[in-house]
């Protein structure tokens, strides 16, 4: 009889299996998981080994310190993997001359569409009575003062169509005239609205979006502009689109540019040659490549760009981590995905934000073995128990994933982590395949960042995993699903009227982020999550199917921490379904959920380990482990 | 600094002769006029104030004393420019406004819950006459409200017509962001005395029988 401690040591958790063998039969005592202490394969790890294994024992029954009763642990030997994620913005807009404002108030004044010469509210006395105006009112007017004036110059006969305020005085300002214009109102920098200047101002009625501003042919036929002149426009137009108000001014050389921002070249130097191209034509393009380019042998970004810095960070990390010389490092994979930043517009006069055009890059680096027989030691001379490396980690992996309920060879398991996501493939003849691919749950993360404009990655990693819900009142929330729930007990005002992640135990948690629905970013969440997890479960199962044909795969499991999220695996599990395959989270023993699986594989390997010396041919391992014969 | 040593030797003063004769009721309402400032606000109190049933409506409710006996907060802001601030941040958000005043107690808490109990949005603000103010919703308990703005001195005209705003945008089930709670260390110091003394001056106006009363404000 002997208890065997299968470790797993990852990248976030280290997790333990603690089994007893006896007569080549293995029972499962316990199961422990903790956080990983330092990086993974350095001897820095010895403490969460420890803390791991002090919980297994304890769950097992026995004192938590007592390391003698286990006579053997079994760590896996793992393919040092890291994964880096960056973001690059290859679109900004820029406004000149003033020609627009287009930041969309919530509360602009009046409704409709006003035409007029820009004058300054305090010039409405020079105003003559043949042609309309546009009234610029300044932060330093107040609006009874405002209202007043404007309500003076009506009533002397002054046409004046519409109004730009600095303050949020628009409603204010409208409510107090004798007949209403349009208002755009919160125009920061208002003093920057070219005078003498011919503008449009239009608002639309809450809940419906400007039609005029926002179409081309009526810009041209409200200022009277050529045909080349309405081609100017377009990208105006287009700026606005979508808004509930908008501002056109018409000036002499104003316009709206999108400018593509050089964003660095790419070289992927593949099996058959080098191939080139710039970030900015989008991820489309990039992942054409990167398929054309298989087996890659090493990427390069351009030196002096964000994606050359993030290429030289993860090969130095890899570098330093495994004592290789950089020179050897290589990146083997890379994974692109479009998204859309909102940054602000370069020359706008009311802080307009715009959604760029984004490329999101993660990149993965694979090198020989970490050196991981000086860990092995290291926990040795901690814990007075011998250790041994035990088979390689994809392997360990697939053993314990065997043991979900259902499953039987040839299986494939996608072990969806935080920086990389891999796949490995055993064949009924015990043959493998492994791969491992760039993008997982860190890019998902940058890219709920980006597109929502957090600037926190705690914030984006809760986003992520936790499903969102909007309090409606004191005693309801509304799910995501629409559904309603009631609480017994009122709730605390910190959420009213906010959109919280609903955590376990129904612990709500508002989210600092201001006028973002909750449709918005479930949409985002989803979105990221598919274009990354989906996109790579098949690119992944592609590599390693026979054939490269995922159809001949017959089940599919996944484990790993992003295997844990509420929708990631059911997203898989669909996009599989179209394959006819059978693809799930793992249940490991049955009762592990995803989890464990390496530690489980560990522990088993032991046993087939110990049979096959023992008689030459593999033993019933027990119901456990019936799957794996 | 905002008020000057003859000033506060005279509210000392005042404070301390109604403290000593509670009986001359009469008295404060004259040494203010002494004082020199002019009532801006119209007061037409219109009976007592009922459930209001208007979605779009956030009730003000203020102490007794509010633009009557004191007519400016602790910074000196007048109250008719704090009323016009708190209007104007729920008029540009859509919102209708009703006045209340809660004569039984002097706690803004209270008084901005018994506004939200009485308002057709269930949501309300209080404001005491030294500035302190909650925004308050009619379901919460008196004393966990939506926002809280604790320190008075620190309040000025625009913070008043953020607190409007975003009692409106309550009123309209969006999701404000609370309005920036500014903090200064040496408010407390500089002003705890002085805020205790219009405390007791505040609480010696109220009549602990009197139902709360709807008023039309005129701000001239």
């Amino acid at each position: 009889m002997a208890v065997i401690a299968g470790i797993d040591i990852g990248n976030s958790t280290t997790e333990v299996a603690l089994g007893r063998v006896e007569d080549g039969k293995v029972t499962f005592l316990s199961s422990a998981l903790a956080f990983t202490s330092g990086i993974k394969g350095t001897t820095q790890n010895v403490a969460g080994v420890r803390s791991a294994l002090s919980q297994a024992l304890e769950l097992a029954g026995w004192n938590k310190n007592d390391f003698s009763k286990v006579d053997l642990i079994r760590i896996n030997r793992a393919a040092p993997v890291i994964g880096e994620v960056a973001m690059e913005t290859v679109t900004e807009t820029i406004i000149t001359e003033s020609t627009m404002i287009g930041h969309n108030p919530s509360t602009p004044g009046g409704v409709g569409l006003g035409r007029g010469e820009t004058v300054l509210f305090a010039d409405l006395d020079k105003c003559t009575k043949d042609k309309p105006y546009a009234v610029i009112v300044p932060g330093s007017v107040d609006y009874e003062k405002a209202a007043k004036g404007i309500s003076d110059a009506m009533q002397h006969g002054i046409n004046i169509t519409c109004a730009i305020c600095q303050n949020d005085d628009g409603v204010l300002i409208t409510n107090r005239l004798p007949h209403p214009i349009p208002i755009v109102d919160e125009v920061r920098a208002v003093d920057r609205v070219p005078l003498g200047m011919q503008a449009c101002v239009e608002v639309a009625p809450p809940g419906r979006v400007i039609e005029l501003l926002a179409n081309p042919y009526d810009i041209a036929t409200l200022f009277g502009l050529s045909p080349d002149e309405t081609r100017q426009v377009v990208p105006v137009a287009r700026a606005l689109v979508g808004n509930r108000s908008a501002v056109v001014i018409r000036t002499p050389l104003g316009e709206v540019k999108e400018r593509r921002i050089p964003a660095g070249q790419l070289t992927i130097m593949g099996k058959n040659g080098k191939r080139e191209m710039d970030i900015d034509e989008g991820a489309e393009k990039i992942m054409a490549l990167v398929g054309a380019s298989h087996p890659i042998i090493d990427i390069f970004g351009e030196p002096g760009t964000n994606v050359g810095g993030m290429m030289e960070r993860v090969r130095r990390t890899m570098s330093n981590l495994t004592e290789i010389p950089l020179g050897d490092v290589h990146i083997r994979d890379l994974l692109a995905v479009n998204t859309q930043v909102p940054q602000k517009v370069v020359g706008g006069l009311a802080d307009e934000f715009s959604l760029e055009n984004g490329v999101a890059l993660a990149v993965m680096v694979q090198t020989v073995d970490l050196p991981m027989q000086k860990l092995a030691k290291a926990i040795e001379e901690d814990l007075h128990v011998k250790v041994e490396i035990g088979g390689i980690e994809a392997e360990m992996a697939i053993k314990g994933a065997l043991t979900t309920p259902g499953t039987r060879q040839p299986l494939a398991i996608l072990d969806m982590g935080a920086g990389s996501t891999d796949a490995s493939f055993l064949r009924e003849n015990g043959e493998e395949s492994l791969i491992h691919l760039a993008g997982a749950g860190n890019m998902v993360n940058t890219i709920i960042a980006s597109e929502l404009g957090i600037d926190s990655m705690d914030l984006a990693e809760a986003i992520k995993r936790t499903p969102l819900c909007k309090v409606e009142s004191v005693y309801h929330i509304r799910l995501e699903d629409g559904t309603v729930r009631f609480a017994d007990k009122p709730l605390s005002p910190e959420v009213f009227g906010r959109v919280c992640l609903l955590h376990s135990e129904d612990e709500l948690e508002p989210l600092p982020l201001d006028n973002v629905s909750m449709d918005k970013i479930r949409t985002v969440r989803r979105k990221a999550k598919e274009e990354v997890f989906v996109v790579n479960a098949i690119r992944a199962l592609e590599r390693v199917a026979p054939a490269g044909n995922v159809r001949l795969i017959d089940f599919v499991v996944l484990v790993g921490g992003s295997s844990m999220d509420f929708e990631i695996p059911t997203m898989v599990t669909q996009a599989l379904a179209g394959y006819s395959v059978v693809a799930g989270r793992a249940n490991i023993r049955g009762s592990e959920g995803p989890r464990n699986a390496v530690a489980t594989g560990l522990v088993l390997s032991y046993v087939d380990e110990i049979n096959a010396v023992n008689t030459g041919v593999v033993h019933d391992l027990g119901d456990l482990s019936e799957a794996s014969k | 600094m905002q008020f000057n040593e003859d000033l506060l030797r005279k509210v000392i003063e005042e404070v301390m002769a109604e403290v000593a004769a509670p009986a001359a009721a009469a008295a404060p309402a004259k040494t203010i006029v002494t004082e020199g400032t002019v009532s801006k606000i119209k007061w037409t109190p219109l009976g007592n104030a009922k459930r209001g049933t208007d979605p779009r409506e956030v009730v003000v409710a203020l102490p007794p004393a509010f633009g009557d006996q004191f007519q400016k907060t602790i910074i000196d802001v007048p109250h008719a420019e704090v009323l016009r601030q708190v209007f104007a941040g729920i008029e540009e958000e859509g919102c209708n406004y009703r006045v209340i005043k809660v004569y039984h107690t002097a706690d803004v808490a209270f008084i901005a819950h018994a506004g939200a109990k009485l308002s057709g949005s269930g949501i309300g603000i209080g404001i005491l006459s030294r500035g302190t103010s909650v925004i308050h919703q009619r379901e919460l308990a008196p004393l966990a409200n939506l926002e809280l703005f604790p320190q008075c001195p620190l309040l000025d005209a625009e913070v008043f017509r953020q607190i409007g705003k975003n009692a409106a945008k309550y009123a309209k089930g969006e999701n404000p962001v609370p309005v920036p709670t500014r903090n200064d260390p040496m408010a407390r110091p500089r002003y705890q005395g002085f805020a205790a003394l219009l405390h007791n001056k505040e609480a010696s106006y109220l009549d602990r029988g009197k139902a709360p009363v709807e008023f039309t404000v005129e701000i001239a």
